[in-house]
């Protein structure tokens, strides 16, 4: 039996931040943990095998969050994970009822257009190197060898790529701003 | 920071969440100790999550409903400002006024 599973692009396998959660809590049942949360983990995320533990998970994008911001989670018990780009993580063991970062219903949307936000501003980005890159393609078409062109083309093609996932993320994500 | 108008348009009618919140910044208090509180008066009823207070108190702060008074060890705290006692009470002269349109209901 392996100890470790690499998971790839996991935030695009589960885009709504609750099934994220619950995802997160089910591969801590059945004892794959996870270590700190970093800036690439939406893409690229590593589980060593552990005990299983009942873990409630919390998504979070903050994007500057003000400074008590940790101190305020941790005094309710949450225990801090990181951070995947904007979004940050929490976790707190539980044994009956299952804790809640976000009580109400107001926090809750509010969380989805955080969420929403955070998505869209990447997604602007990769919109703007796309432009960026066809100017480059555009202008230097000439003066470039095969094989520049050629990494531009596959860079510009990946961008397009991300681009689509993401909008197609922001879609699901509104679609279930309720959960 | 709104002023008394905006501030109106954007919590009246208030949730409960916010209604307890502003209530239990009557005293000073950090966040935690807002939960604690917030539970006691409610039965267990309400209990507030870690996400929902650190999100109100940063809308309740940057709109001037409340303010911050000190910081003891990493964690701010709070206090209702004029403004927000102002907001508050007219809330309150809501929930009587459907108190009592609701008599005899029980």
């Amino acid at each position: 039996m392996k100890d470790e599973k690499v998971v790839w692009f996991s935030a695009f396998r589960h885009v709504v931040p609750a099934d994220y959660e619950n995802w997160l809590e089910k591969m801590a049942a059945e004892g794959w943990q996870t270590g700190r949360f970093r800036q690439w983990s939406s893409m690229y995320m590593t589980f060593t095998r552990g005990e299983p533990r009942k873990y409630r998970f919390v998504y979070d994008p903050q994007v500057s969050p003000r400074k008590d911001y940790i101190s305020t989670y941790e005094q309710f018990g949450w225990e801090y994970l990181g951070r995947m780009a904007s979004a940050h993580f929490w976790r707190m063991e539980y044994t009956d009822k299952r804790p809640e970062a976000f009580s109400d219903k107001d926090s809750k949307a509010d969380r989805t257009r955080r969420t929403i936000k955070a998505i869209s501003v990447s997604f602007f980005i990769f919109i703007a190197l796309e432009i960026l890159y066809a100017v480059m393609l555009t202008i230097y078409r000439n003066s470039l060898s095969v094989s520049d062109k050629k990494q531009l083309i596959i860079a510009e093609a990946f961008f397009c790529l991300l681009t689509v996932a993401l909008g197609v993320v922001v879609l699901i994500v509104r679609k279930n701003e309720k959960r | 920071m709104m002023n008394l108008e905006q501030a109106r348009k954007r919590y009246l009618p208030m949730s409960e969440t916010m209604f307890y919140i502003l209530l239990s910044l009557k005293q000073e208090r950090h966040g935690y100790a807002i939960m604690q509180h917030v539970k006691e008066l409610t039965d267990a009823r309400i209990e507030l999550g870690a996400g929902t207070v650190y999100s109100s108190l940063g809308k309740l702060e940057s709109d001037g409903l409340i303010e911050s008074v000190k910081e003891e060890d990493r964690r701010k705290i709070y206090v209702i400002t004029p403004m927000g006692r102002g907001i508050l009470r007219e809330e309150a002269l809501r929930i009587a006024e459907l108190h009592r349109n609701s008599e005899g209901l029980l």
